[in-house]
């Protein structure tokens, strides 16, 4: 892998600078069956395609992002902030 | 001997340069390449073959082909016509036995011997399979490209270069040149990297000539790394060029590795950069007007050509050479016998695709031309010139595989792979080239299919009757030139994180040791049990400063560690400790620590040596997603941390205070968190008991490390290292994350129940452990004591009614307990104290009973004295 | 009680107990080759950078709207300064090994980083952090994780010495 990650803060760099951290989870809230458990922390859809993933700028920036990127070509299609739990329950308020 | 001087010569005739070869000495101009000054010299075997121990002399002169690999100041396989003379210089022939005029070995080429038969190594040698090392170590001595030199000698240091290009031109050729000049008009940052010498000292206007370097490959991002030296430079270019050009292709006939069979491009190079006369009689056959010029070129420096076969017009034609003594004597065409000492030799040019077929590009056969081409190119990426297929053809490269004098043809001469082994590949059955490859290693050898991927191909066409698009070609991979190890590799670096004590510990004579990326005492002297035992009787120090320190304040700072943490930190008093455990959403234990309250929105955490960088990445993920008004700062490097312990503790570092008070029994309890000025060094001190002795671990800025190290130890304070902390801490049944747990590992097994508050809305890992307190327990953590004194290795198997039931995770002796004492995973109906069970130890089955609880001090009275 | 963030000022100590974790592996070295800045004081802001003036003689580095660096010979000071106008500051002068060099050919051995777009945060030898600045001319600072800074140097000077191993051979070639 050498391909080039687009930072929010530092533009583009080489993806060794960066750490990966997973595809987009949705966390059970409240209290979850064993099924639901299960789903959240083992399975992975792992898709051929479009991917929305966790970035970190490790040894950049250290700042953390999401990225869409199709896992065939490795292209990103697009980066963005997270925007946090709270914020979105405030702005729904 | 040389020619009179040739306009274009390269060679500057007024400096001699001296290298010894073979232990004699030989003289060259500057300009030279070691091999043309070899051959100049009169020397014309060059080197041995793969297997046979054929003698071979130059054929391509332009670093494609095997024929010329020796060794050059102690480094193997260097490729001599094209290395640049140097003064001094060793050059060694290498893959021979004697010498190259008379190798040992050359008898493998007459009576066959292990080597003969293709696949030989897939089949001969396996069995006996006891006398497999026995043959690895002679197959290692016949076969083979050079040796490398164990003593470690001729060190070379190897770096990286990054770089940036805006054009990026790969190959210094006509359409290279051109490429690059017209980039250049446009703009800035434009780089020609070109393999030969050809261009170094010439000036291209606007364009940086890197030469000679080769490109290895093409990434993506634009990733170009090029070696030059032992320096790879690793481009990142907007826009790449290929250039890489056309390359000779070989006739296949036998007797076609003699030496002085030659291509044309490389007799073309000897006389015109090097004013080398190749022989003294030629015979010519080649297909297409540039090549079929090179008898014109010959004679007119005075070489003799009494025979030129264009193979265009006249397609099949009987080629044999025949040799004498490995070189080449005559030639016969249809029959027809000529004397000669050169033959050149050249079924046309194929473009050189290898470059752009690995970065992405299709490779089509162009029937009418006989050549592959590349289509489809990447973007980002364009192709001038011959690699394009512009002035390329090829006629079909086999000619003759069968000569009356039985000599070999060869089709790749790197491994030395016949057309004989083809036809055995296939009856065998390995009918795609992609079998054949792996099964007979043509195109695998040094030039990388660059010489034999075309004529290999055409003879599977032929064979198999299928032509040769549908062939097709191999798979073309990166490196598209050889290169060493210690290129890729690049400079040995693995930076070892050391503490700002670390110096005082080399100083005092401490054994380092690795412990995750730091460095550290392992222990001071041959005996940690001395350390031990200054610990509990009387005072010792140890260097904690790998500890991870991370600071998490703002006014949401006990929201988010609630959540972070099963534990509860919110109503934790400001100037209190409380340990720590960190789980996945899994439920796993991943981390743990001591987690301090400094004030209402500020809260210091420490973590396990290596946790630092993890757990604060961890948190701020966390808070990626939550997004609670809390700042997570890593100051692990910012802090040196020392931990005093002992029995003497409070008295010593009473001293080391402005007013001794301030440590005293009552104003510092256990578990206070407090400010301390010691030595005259602002600290932040926690009394914490991780050793089991009244102890204190102060933190303070790292470039005082050594000078509040100096002043404890001038206290009495024994440094004791890791190897006698992790007996005190087991004495006292502390587990360590990650070698007491492991990724099952979850609070509940290792016995921690009372960690968790459920009763909070949420924590990372609550779901979870939900779950598990709803199941079966498996396991259990538990505390033992072995009843003889011998000592379990860590993951020494427990067995319970003859059946393994567990595993040990830490043991060690102890003095203070008198005896063996460890953790271990254990059947939870097998964990109650007292049960006994037994461990393997050295084949033998030796008796444990459970001992909960600390083994050292059970009420904690000596740490919280 | 509650215990404030003192203890990680270094400048809060007699200057003469201070060791810079560069000191031993620059011992006798020339530092018009490889200056020693470790020194220098160094102050990690968080929250809105925006809101941070760089007083004379600091140097603010920005490596996210929410995250700066600050470089001040008063680390005391500007602490006090940004934590009385609402800014969450930290005293990180202990934490960072800092040293300066000079020349592109030897930066572009040690970053892959723009050497056009500085000041930046990248890894050194593809592997280290640091923050990378660039000064008039050809003259870098870099600073990285104190722990690793000794390491760090010792690369660094060794990848001089394979330039200046270069520089030599390519003089005595010019003038031969
Ligand atoms: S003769 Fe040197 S590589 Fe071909
Ligand atoms: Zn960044």
């Amino acid at each position: 892998m050498s391909f080039l990650l687009e930072c929010p803060r530092c533009g583009s760099r080489p993806v060794d600078e960066f750490a990966y951290f997973g595809e987009v989870t949705r966390r059970p809230k409240g209290s979850a069956s064993l099924r639901e458990l299960t789903e959240y922390v083992y399975f992975r859809d792992n898709v051929a395609g479009v991917q929305r993933e966790w970035w970190q700028h490790r040894t950049g920036c250290g700042e953390w992002f999401l990225a869409e990127r199709d896992t065939r070509t490795n292209e990103v299609l697009a980066i963005h902030l997270p925007q946090p739990e709270r914020a979105q329950a405030g702005g729904a308020e | 001997m040389r020619l009179p001087p040739q306009p274009r010569e390269r060679i500057d005739r007024s400096q001699r340069i001296l290298f010894t070869f073979d232990g004699k000495v030989v003289g060259g101009y500057a300009g030279d390449t070691i091999g043309s000054a070899l051959f100049a010299h009169g020397q014309r075997i060059f080197s041995r073959s793969f297997k046979y121990h054929r003698p071979r002399g130059l054929l391509c002169c332009s670093g494609h082909c095997p024929n010329c690999l020796m060794t050059v100041d102690g480094v193997p396989n260097v490729r001599v016509c094209v290395e640049p003379i140097r003064d001094g210089a060793v050059v060694e022939p290498q893959n021979v036995w004697g010498s190259l005029e008379r190798d040992v070995l050359s008898i493998t080429d007459k009576i066959g011997g292990p080597f003969t038969p293709v696949g030989f190594y897939y089949r001969t040698m396996i069995r006996p399979r006891r006398l497999w090392p026995v043959y690895e170590k002679v197959l290692r001595n016949l076969a083979g490209l050079g040796r490398l030199r164990k003593d470690g000698a001729g060190h070379t240091r190897y770096d990286v270069e990054h770089r940036r290009a805006r054009v990026l031109v790969v190959g210094g050729g006509e359409a290279g040149r051109a490429a690059a000049l017209a980039a250049a008009a446009l703009g800035p940052d434009v780089v020609l990297v070109d393999e030969t010498a050809d261009l170094v000292g010439h000036e291209l206007e606007g364009v940086e000539v890197l030469a000679p370097a080769r490109a290895l490959g093409i990434w993506e991002g634009g990733l170009v790394p090029v070696v030059a030296g032992s320096v790879l430079h690793r481009f990142r270019a907007e826009r790449i060029v290929v250039a890489a050009g056309a390359l000779d292709q070989p006739l296949v006939f036998p007797g076609n590795d003699l030496v002085g069979v030659m291509l044309p491009g490389g007799v073309r190079r000897l006389v015109r950069d090097f004013a080398i006369a190749p022989g003294s009689r030629a015979v010519v056959i080649a297909a297409g007007e540039e090549d079929l010029e090179i008898a014109g070129e010959l004679r007119e420096v005075g070489v003799a050509v009494p025979e030129v076969v264009d193979l265009t017009s006249t397609p099949a034609r009987r080629i044999e050479a025949h040799g004498r003594k490995g070189r080449v004597a005559a030639v016969s065409v249809d029959g027809r016998k000529v004397d000669c000492d050169l033959v050149v030799a050249s079924a046309g040019r194929q473009p050189a695709y290898s470059l752009l077929a690995q970065a992405g590009a299709r490779v089509e056969y162009d029937e009418s031309r006989g050549i592959f081409v590349p289509t489809n190119l990447p973007a980002g990426v364009e192709a001038v010139g011959s690699v394009t297929g512009e002035d390329c053809v090829t006629v079909d490269p086999v000619r003759t595989t069968k000569g009356a004098g039985g000599d070999k043809c060869f089709v790749c001469v790197c491994e030395d792979v016949t057309t004989k082994d083809i036809a055995r590949a296939i009856d065998e059955g390995f009918d795609s080239i992609e079998l054949a490859k792996r099964y007979t290693t043509v195109t695998m050898g040094p030039c990388q299919g660059k010489l034999c991927q075309l004529a290999s191909i055409r003879l599977y066409a032929q064979a198999t009757g299928v032509g040769e698009a549908a062939v097709g070609t191999t798979t073309a991979r990166p490196p598209w030139a050889p290169v060493e190890l210690g290129v890729l590799a690049g400079r040995h670096f693995e930076p070892a994180r050391r503490t700002s004590v670390h110096f005082r510990h080399e100083e005092a004579g401490a054994r380092m040791m690795w412990a995750g990326p730091w460095k550290r005492p392992y222990a001071y002297g041959e005996r940690p049990e001395d350390e031990v035992r200054a610990v509990h009787d009387s005072l010792g120090v140890i260097d904690v400063s790998t500890l991870g320190k991370i600071l998490v304040e703002g006014p949401e700072a006990a929201d988010l560690l609630e959540r972070l943490y099963p534990n509860r930190f919110g109503d934790l008093r400001p100037g209190r400790i409380r340990y720590g455990v960190l789980t996945s959403d899994a439920g796993r234990i991943m981390d743990d620590g001591t987690v301090a309250r400094l004030a209402d929105d500020l809260y210091y955490v420490t973590t396990t040596s290596t946790g630092a960088d993890s757990v604060t990445a961890w948190f701020e993920w966390w808070n990626a997603v939550w997004g609670y008004d809390a700042e997570i700062v890593n100051v692990t490097g910012a802090l040196a941390a020392l931990n005093l312990a002992g029995p003497r503790a409070r008295e010593a570092l009473g001293r080391l205070v402005d007013d001794p008070d301030v440590v005293s029994a009552e104003s510092f309890r256990y578990l206070d968190a407090k400010a301390l000025v010691v030595a005259g060094v602002p600290c932040l001190a926690l009394r914490i008991g991780f050793v089991g002795e009244l102890g204190y671990e102060l933190h303070f800025p790292s470039p005082a490390g050594e000078h509040v190290w100096d002043r404890l130890v001038a206290e009495g304070a024994r440094p004791f290292g890791l190897e006698p902390q992790r007996v005190l801490r087991l004495e006292k049944g502390h587990i360590i994350v990650g070698q007491d747990t492991d990724s099952e590992s979850n609070l509940l097994s290792a016995g921690m129940q009372w960690l968790p508050k459920m009763d909070k809305d949420d924590f990372v890992g609550k779901l979870a452990l939900e779950h598990f307190a709803e199941r079966p327990e498996r396991e259990r953590l538990v505390g033992f004591r072995m009843e003889e004194d011998v000592l379990p290795v860590e993951g020494a198997q427990i067995v319970v009614e003859g059946r393994p039931a567990g595993r040990v995770t830490s043991a060690r002796r102890s003095e203070a307990v008198g005896g063996v004492i460890g953790l271990a995973w254990l059947p939870p109906d097998r964990a109650e104290e007292g049960t006994r069970f037994e461990v393997r130890v050295d084949r033998r089955l030796v008796g444990a009973r459970v001992a909960h609880g600390p083994f050292y001090d059970p009420a904690g009275e000596r740490m919280r004295a | 009680m509650s215990v404030t963030l003192d203890f990680l000022s270094p400048s809060r100590c007699d200057p003469d107990v201070l060791v810079s974790p560069l000191a031993r592996a620059l011992a006798g070295i020339d530092p018009a080759l490889v200056e020693d800045l470790s020194a220098q004081g160094k102050v990690e802001i968080r929250g809105d950078a925006d809101r941070v003036e760089p007083a004379e003689g600091e140097e603010l580095i920005r490596l996210t709207p929410r995250r700066a660096f600050l470089l001040t010979s008063d680390p005391l000071a500007a602490v006090e300064r940004l934590r009385a106008a609402g800014v969450r500051a930290y005293d990180v002068t202990g934490g960072y090994a800092g040293f300066a060099v000079r020349g592109e050919r030897l930066m572009r051995r040690l970053t892959d980083l723009d050497l056009e777009r500085l000041p930046a945060a990248g890894p050194l030898f593809l592997r280290v952090p640091a923050i990378v600045l660039r000064d008039d001319g050809d003259r870098f600072r870099i600073y990285v994780a104190q722990e690793l800074g000794h390491d760090v140097v010792l690369a660094v000077l060794d990848a001089l010495d394979g330039l200046q191993a270069l520089e030599t051979a390519a003089s005595s070639e010019g003038g031969a």
